[in-house]
């Protein structure tokens, strides 16, 4: 019990230096009147929070359903995909300041169907199956493929605005607002539901897929609910705040550490601890080098994979005397 | 559901793997009567483990039918056969530590609701399949600290944990030593008779299968070559045709041993 | 224009490399890989010399009719030799050293330019116009350039700041010739303090420092798209609508036209502060 109340102290303490501290100086009594804070720091604090929750989440399910530790959200080729999307929107020259976000979600959702479709090897005589380790390397090569083309059309293409679109896709939170918030918050807790509801199969999964089925679950449908619910929410973190790293492969692990490997617990660990994570880092970006920012994707690596090593050698010490 | 005689049923199940140049299975029938240990035995490839698969629906056969507790084998939802049969499968993952009361009542998943948490209920039955399988001792032990005949005792209690009437184990003591194979055969027997389970086994130890099991099935590349108690089905023609190999039949404790002969050395 | 802040990225401030001692005949068949050389080759009036230039030298409108060469960074070796060159004008930048070296494989002389400053262009027009046969209308731009700067900067007369992009946010830093004719042009860019040709800040940083106008590099009288996001409307120069285009004939790449850009920019800063 006491973790949790840490773990959400921990959450109301980044909520808060997110939006205490900045390159602005805004006098504690006027916070709350300040259009700095309401119109940039709150939205972007909310939106950190929302967005390394999903990741963490996504990042959780996804090192389960593939079996793999090193699983990490933006291996199965979506951020491929949102950067082709993204690019293709700009050589397009689509308008309008939603067209580049949902070119990237559109982009990420076609690499995920596809994905799927060569994850999907055939066999059984029930129907195809998904194989975790096929849609492993579907994922690399998808991701891949995309990198590939988008280099291509970026390196041919005359506008410097298509040479910025990956700037944007290493962007970060600047683009946050109440209405990119509202979006997120309206589209995040469906995927989170499917994923928590699938928390306990998931755990059976763990011991291998016929393990599983003789225990009751559900296998085929479970992993494809999960690879479409994890896909989604690194679709929309990746159309609003581009390619955000080490979150959705370290925070599950930190979480694990404290919190063990039942699914039902580590998730809403996983989404506290990764937004606390992505709000100090994101805090962090915008405060060191002032008035200049640091790419938040970098600063999620510095902190993260320290606190990752200490919090390991803690446990290893604890478990493996027998 | 239906009071049935048998809890498995497969009448003359015929089944080949997808790409595969002959069948599997070929015209094999088991039945698993309540209360009762059965063995299936038989050389490597003669269709044991899939047999279980066809028994429990897994995979559907080409012909024949499979039951179980008198309903056919599709019409189960994975979730309603689990509460039924619990099954200690040959394999299974080690992905993540655990300690051994977490793994056990990984074997309360058919009885919990979707949201629902876990009940005293089901404390108490993971507890209780920890005590019948002599491993509550272990309880808080982390899993891969476990020998080799412990993790196997653990399994089968999360087994257990399921509350099923049939218990399914395949090939559960392929690499125990002796004592701890006596152990488990021990263990099985003991929730035959005192629990009322009945009990599926796939194994190889011929010998030990004929000293605890009720009722054999061998099988021979897909096809029954014998069904019925053990003294009936271990006969000495019988053996050396299946297993291709000679052998002496002794008995001993009113059941057949099997002793395999040593070739003679024949001659350049 | 946007796309040739690609040169304005990189900060450098060193003296130029030439291969050759100063003595040598005019150079008649010259590649200029990079939008001011080329610019000002045609300045000097030795327009009709340049035999190839880059994808992005845009002016002035007859440069057009000289034949592509593709990038100025990273430049494409076998491209540039089939012009035939005896001069190639070169970027200053570390991407360029290998380039340099190959073109003095293939005995291809060239010559490696400082182009990111108003003085760069003053000391380029000398150096260009000695080549060219052209010392005085090399020293003639280079003297104006020169006067420009030795003047005192007047009194500023608004605040401003250079936003280049929008997603991450990116202004011009004192780095940058933009910020020179910025202070010349009586205004005071925001973002002097960064040394560097260009930063990534956050919208709350320009929020901040409050610019009474913000500038853009674009073509066309339209906003900028960014101006209409909820999020930048916290900047009051962006909520009050107080933008100034800046076309890139004019403002595009340190030019020898810098002392009109001056002049259209102050004008543009007046209006800004009466209103």
């Amino acid at each position: 019990m006491r973790r949790w109340l840490g773990l959400v102290a921990l959450v109301v303490v980044a909520l808060a230096t997110a939006v205490l501290l900045g390159p602005a100086h805004v006098p504690l009594g006027e916070l709350a009147s300040s259009d700095i804070v309401r119109t940039l720091r709150v939205p972007r604090a909310i939106l950190a929070l929302l967005v390394g929750g999903s990741l963490a989440v996504a990042g959780a399910s996804l090192q389960a359903l593939v079996r793999n530790p090193l699983a990490d959200p933006f291996l199965l080729g979506l951020s491929g995909g949102a950067g082709l999307g993204a690019v293709l929107a700009i050589a397009l020259r689509l308008s309008g300041p939603w067209a580049l976000p949902l070119a990237a979600f559109a982009g990420a959702l076609g690499a995920m169907a596809l994905v799927y479709r060569l994850g999907l090897a055939g066999g059984g005589g029930r129907g195809a199956q998904l194989d975790p380790r096929v849609l492993l390397l579907a994922g690399v090569a998808v991701g891949a493929f995309a990198g590939a083309i988008t280099t291509a059309i970026v390196s041919l293409a005359e506008a410097t605005d298509l040479r910025n679109a990956f700037l944007w896709l290493w962007g970060g939170l600047s683009g946050a607002s109440w209405q990119t918030v509202l979006v997120v918050a309206v589209y995040i807790p469906v995927p989170l539901v499917v994923l928590y509801a699938a928390a306990r199969p998931l755990d059976l999964l763990a011991l291998g897929e016929e393990p599983a089925t003789h225990l009751g679950a559900d296998v085929e449908p479970l992993k494809r609910r999960v690879y479409v619910a994890a896909s989604l929410l690194t679709a929309v973190a990746v159309a609003v705040s581009g390619v955000i790293g080490f979150v959705g492969l370290i925070v599950p692990h930190i979480a694990r550490l404290v919190w063990g490997h039942r699914h039902r617990a580590l998730f809403p660990a996983a989404f506290l601890g990764g937004g606390a994570l992505l709000l100090f880092a994101d805090t962090a970006a915008r405060v060191t080098v002032a008035p200049r920012e640091l790419p938040v994707g970098i600063v999620t690596a510095l902190v993260g994979v320290p606190l990752f090593a200490l919090l390991l050698r803690r446990w290893a010490g604890g478990v493996t005397r027998p | 559901m239906s009071d049935s005689a048998a809890l498995l049923s497969a009448q003359r199940v015929t089944y080949r793997y997808p790409g595969a140049s002959s069948d599997a299975l070929r015209d094999v029938s088991l039945e698993i009567r309540p209360g009762a240990f059965h063995a299936v035995l038989g050389p490597n490839g003669s269709g044991k483990t899939t047999l279980l698969r066809v028994a429990l629906g897994l995979v559907a056969p080409s012909e024949g039918i499979a039951d179980i507790a008198g309903r056919p084998a599709p019409a189960w939802s994975r979730r309603e056969l689990a509460q039924v049969v619990g099954v200690v499968a040959q394999r299974e993952d080690n992905l993540f530590p655990q300690r051994v009361r977490e793994t056990v009542s990984l074997g309360r998943y058919s009885h919990l609701s979707l949201w629902g948490a876990e009940q005293p209920a089901d404390r108490a039955a993971v507890t209780q399949a920890l005590e019948r399988c002599d491993a509550l001792s272990l309880e808080g032990r982390w899993i891969w600290t476990l020998s080799g005949g412990e993790y196997q005792r653990v399994r089968l209690a999360r087994a257990l944990a399921q509350e099923p009437r049939l218990l399914v184990l395949d090939e559960p003591t392929a690499s125990l030593d002796v004592r701890h194979e006596m152990q488990l055969f021990e263990l099985v027997r003991a929730l035959v008779d005192r629990h009322g389970l009945s009990v599926l086994m796939i194994t190889h130890h011929v010998n030990l299968a004929a000293r605890f099991a009720d009722r054999a099935l061998l099988l021979a590349d897909g096809r029954t070559a014998a069904e019925g108690a053990p003294g009936s089905v271990l006969t000495r023609e019988m053996v050396e045709r299946v297993f291709a190999w000679p052998v002496a039949i002794e008995p001993f404790d009113g059941r057949p041993q099997m002793i395999p002969l040593r070739q003679p050395k024949e001659s350049a | 224009m946007r796309r040739l802040l690609l040169a304005s990225l990189f900060a450098v401030a060193c003296r130029p490399t030439a291969d050759r001692p100063s003595a040598q005949p005019p150079v008649h068949r010259i590649v200029s890989l990079a939008p001011s050389s080329t610019e000002l080759l045609f300045a000097l009036g030795a327009g009709s010399q340049v035999v190839g230039r880059t994808t992005w030298c845009r002016y002035p409108p007859a440069a057009l009719q000289v034949p592509d060469v593709g990038d100025g960074l990273n430049p494409n070796i076998e491209a540039i030799a089939a012009r035939q060159p005896d001069l190639v004008v070169l970027y200053r930048s570390p991407m360029n050293e290998t380039a340099a070296a190959q073109l003095r494989r293939l005995g291809i002389a060239s010559v490696t330019l400082p182009q990111d400053r108003l003085e760069d262009i003053a000391s380029a027009a000398r150096e260009l116009g000695r080549r060219t046969g052209r010392e005085a209308a090399g020293d003639s731009i280079a003297s104006a350039i020169e006067a420009l700067l030795g003047k005192a900067p007047p009194a500023a007369i608004a605040r401003l700041a250079f936003v280049v992009w929008d997603n991450p946010p990116m202004v011009i830093g004192a780095g940058s010739y933009l910020d020179q004719l910025a202070t010349l042009a009586a205004g005071s860019n925001v973002f002097h303090d960064l040394g560097a040709a260009s930063a990534t800040v956050s919208i709350e940083t320009i929020a901040a420092r409050n610019p009474d106008v913000i500038l853009v590099l674009s073509d066309s009288t339209a906003l900028p798209p960014y101006s209409r996001r909820p999020e930048w409307r916290a900047i009051r120069a962006v909520r009050e609508g107080r933008f100034i285009m800046l076309p890139a004939d004019l403002f595009g790449r340190p030019s020898p036209t810098a002392p009109t850009a001056v002049a259209v920019l102050r004008r543009a800063l007046e209006g800004a502060a009466r209103r």
